[in-house]
């Protein structure tokens, strides 16, 4: 009966060992790198970042991470202007919601009611922003077409922060069949936004747009053949950061060019970033510096970077936050003082 | 002590064990490789032509099915048919999506969508098909499901693409990983540039519904896809990660050596070296017959472009 059983654990440990082999030579062979749960950073950066990865918000904080939600859907937080809470959407299969967040991500309230039994009857809410005073939250939402069941288009609108009053407005008309108005930014009474458009050559084009009261017309700040988007807007308004791909798929810069509101204009680009990809610009609180996100090698997940913006001797170099994350790219990070 | 001894087998049988079972191991994990070297040979010898040399430019057609429960295995439609011109020696790549309802005559079966060449006969017919219309030679066929796909790009760690536009749609087809394979849910795949897993990847190349360019919008993001999977820099060491990541879902009549080529290739190839097109409008029109939304071709117009790159 031993005699049984320790052959039969000498063989098991056989069977083991040819298992461990086939798994060894395959994680050297996969090539891929671990992707790990943020727990701090490489450098320290002022104040707090927000980022989102794997349907979790995290802080980062003194060189440190912590996750304030569970993996549940969370992601893009925005904070107040005064940094004590974050505006989030919690993302199901068929549809988002926002809710407002203390610091530490704690629900405070439940502001958008979008689920409902029938998948297209669901709705989705995106990119929430705080007004400049705080009462307000700019975001994207799908209103339904009556006529067109697969038209979903994105427009911007608002509603109060305020979880106890209601009243949404329409703030923009997307083009149709584009997927819409999208990464809205509200700076100094008008909205900043990205718009997308297809050419007569059946090209697809996003463009910085500026508005200034809910359904007007609007003005495009930069032209369709630059491909720019996902716009964010220094804290005194005269500068704005964008990302512009110029009909590229694979290569992209990240600008900043002076942004005047009153003439609805901006100025020549400076190129921040060049080459590879990037996505999702933010201002740090001073204005001084650039948050974002880029792989930190081709193919790579997303990690979040910063580079200091200097008048004098322009951007310095960018500075590797993270590594070995996956942060959500489509989640800028959310800068603020506190 | 001296009983316990009695149990235990000699120190030589047990190193010959653990050696025999690391083997095995080391086996089962190469074991592709060993296989498609087999198919390879097989298949040369029944090309109608030797296979071109290693740095001769040569053709694959590559075809993706929606191969879930809804449908008969092996009875797919083709859902996204690319042919791929590959010339290692210039260093360059042409991509062209033939649209999946272009209208054509289909050797043996009549006029119909160019999707149903694949239900009806196979890749080989698939590839009569793609052949006879559109007069060009092609050397080898790539299929791959709907999980094969999740599968490779899971498998890749991911892959990085550039959303042009958010990708939104009400009606997508819930049915990978489901017991209701009529099934729908919403996607939406925010702009920018993202690192997609598996499943988003999917979402990302399948889905149709929400853009004006329907299918030629999906073509597009099907050819950047393929452009961010060869941006993963694979090598011929991957090809056992490859199979067990595919799990059946993959067919082709490729062999080794190509693989081989077809990986060094795609590790050399720059932007500037890739071409892709799609047939959109004049080279199409959108038009109904006998109650189908089908895509006419202009041959006038597609005969003279393929003929550029596609012997």
């Amino acid at each position: 009966m031993k005699q049984a059983a320790v052959s039969a654990a000498v063989v098991l440990a056989m069977i083991a060992f040819g298992v461990g082999a086939y798994n060894t030579v395959g994680s050297l062979r996969g090539g891929t790198t671990a992707v790990q749960r943020p727990t701090s950073s490489l450098v320290a950066v002022p104040g707090t970042i927000y980022v989102a990865q794997g349907g979790a918000l995290y802080r980062l904080r003194d060189g440190s991470f912590k996750q304030i939600t569970p993996d549940d859907g969370w992601t893009q937080p925005a904070g107040s202007p005064d940094g004590k809470q974050v505006v989030a959407v919690k993302q199901t299969v068929n549809s988002g919601d926002l809710f407002l967040l203390e610091g530490d991500g704690r629900v405070v309230a439940q502001l958008t009611h979008n689920d409902a039994r029938r998948a297209e009857r669901n709705h989705w809410a995106f990119y929430p922003r705080f007004s400049a005073d705080g009462a307000t939250i700019f975001y994207s939402y799908d209103p339904k077409d009556p006529f067109n069941s697969y038209r979903v288009d994105l427009a911007i609108f608002s509603r109060p922060a305020d979880p106890a009053s209601h009243g949404e407005t329409d703030w923009t008309l997307p083009n149709q069949y584009t997927g819409g108005d999208t990464n809205p930014m509200p700076t100094k009474g008008a909205l900043v936004f990205t718009r997308f458009s297809i050419d007569e050559h059946s090209v697809m084009h996003s463009q910085v747009w500026l508005q200034g009261r809910p359904g007007s017309p609007g003005v495009a700040l930069t032209a369709a053949a630059d491909d720019c988007a996902q716009a964010a807007v220094s804290p005194d308004a005269k500068r704005l950061a964008m990302v512009c791909r110029h009909g590229e798929l694979r290569s992209m810069r990240l600008v900043v060019v002076p942004l005047d509101l009153v003439s609805a204009s901006i100025g020549p680009p400076a190129a921040v970033v060049s080459g590879g990809l990037v996505a999702s610009p933010a201002f740090s609180p001073d204005g001084q510096t650039l948050a974002y996100l880029a792989p930190a090698s081709p193919g790579g997940p997303f990690q979040l970077w910063t580079v200091t913006l200097s008048p004098a001797t322009g951007p310095a170099s960018p500075r590797q936050v993270t590594q070995n994350l996956s942060l959500d790219s489509s989640s800028p990070p959310a800068w603020v003082a506190s | 002590m001296e009983g316990r001894k009695l149990y235990l087998p000699r120190a030589s049988v047990l190193v010959a064990g653990f050696v025999i079972a690391g083997l095995l191991g080391l086996t089962a994990y190469f074991f592709p490789i060993f296989q498609v070297a087999a198919t390879s040979a097989v298949s040369s010898g029944s090309l109608p032509d030797a296979l071109p040399g290693p740095t001769q430019p040569f053709t694959v057609l590559l075809l993706g099915s929606d191969d879930d429960a809804k449908f008969v295995p092996d009875r797919f439609n083709s859902q996204s048919m690319i042919l791929v011109r590959l010339d290692p020696s210039a260093k360059r790549a042409t991509m062209l999506s033939i649209p999946r309802d272009l209208w054509v005559p289909i050797p043996g079966h009549g006029t119909g969508k160019i999707s149903t060449a694949f239900q009806l006969g196979g890749p080989a017919l698939a590839m009569k098909a793609v052949e006879t219309n559109f007069r060009v030679r092609i050397d080898d066929y790539v299929w791959i499901g709907l999980k094969g796909l999740v599968n490779l790009i899971d498998r890749l760690g991911g892959v990085d693409v550039v959303v042009t536009n958010p990708v939104m749609d009400d009606f997508y087809p819930a049915d990978v990983n489901t017991n209701d394979p009529y099934g729908y849910n919403r996607v939406a795949v925010l702009p920018g540039a993202v690192h997609l897993d598996g499943i988003h990847a999917l979402q990302y190349v399948r889905s149709r519904h929400g853009d004006l360019r329907g299918d030629f919008a999906r073509s597009e993001r099907q050819q950047q896809l393929l452009l961010a999977i060869k941006d993963a820099h694979l090598n011929a060491a991957d090809l056992p990660f490859l199979a067990s990541a595919f799990s059946g879902e993959i067919k082709t009549s490729i062999g080794l050596d190509r693989v081989r080529q077809l990986l060094a290739l795609a590790g050399e190839l720059g932007g500037s070296g890739i071409t892709r097109e799609v047939l959109m409008p004049p080279y199409t029109s959108e038009t109904t017959i006998g109650g189908q939304d089908v895509v006419l071709p202009s041959w006038r117009l597609i005969l003279p472009l393929v003929h550029k790159t596609f012997p």
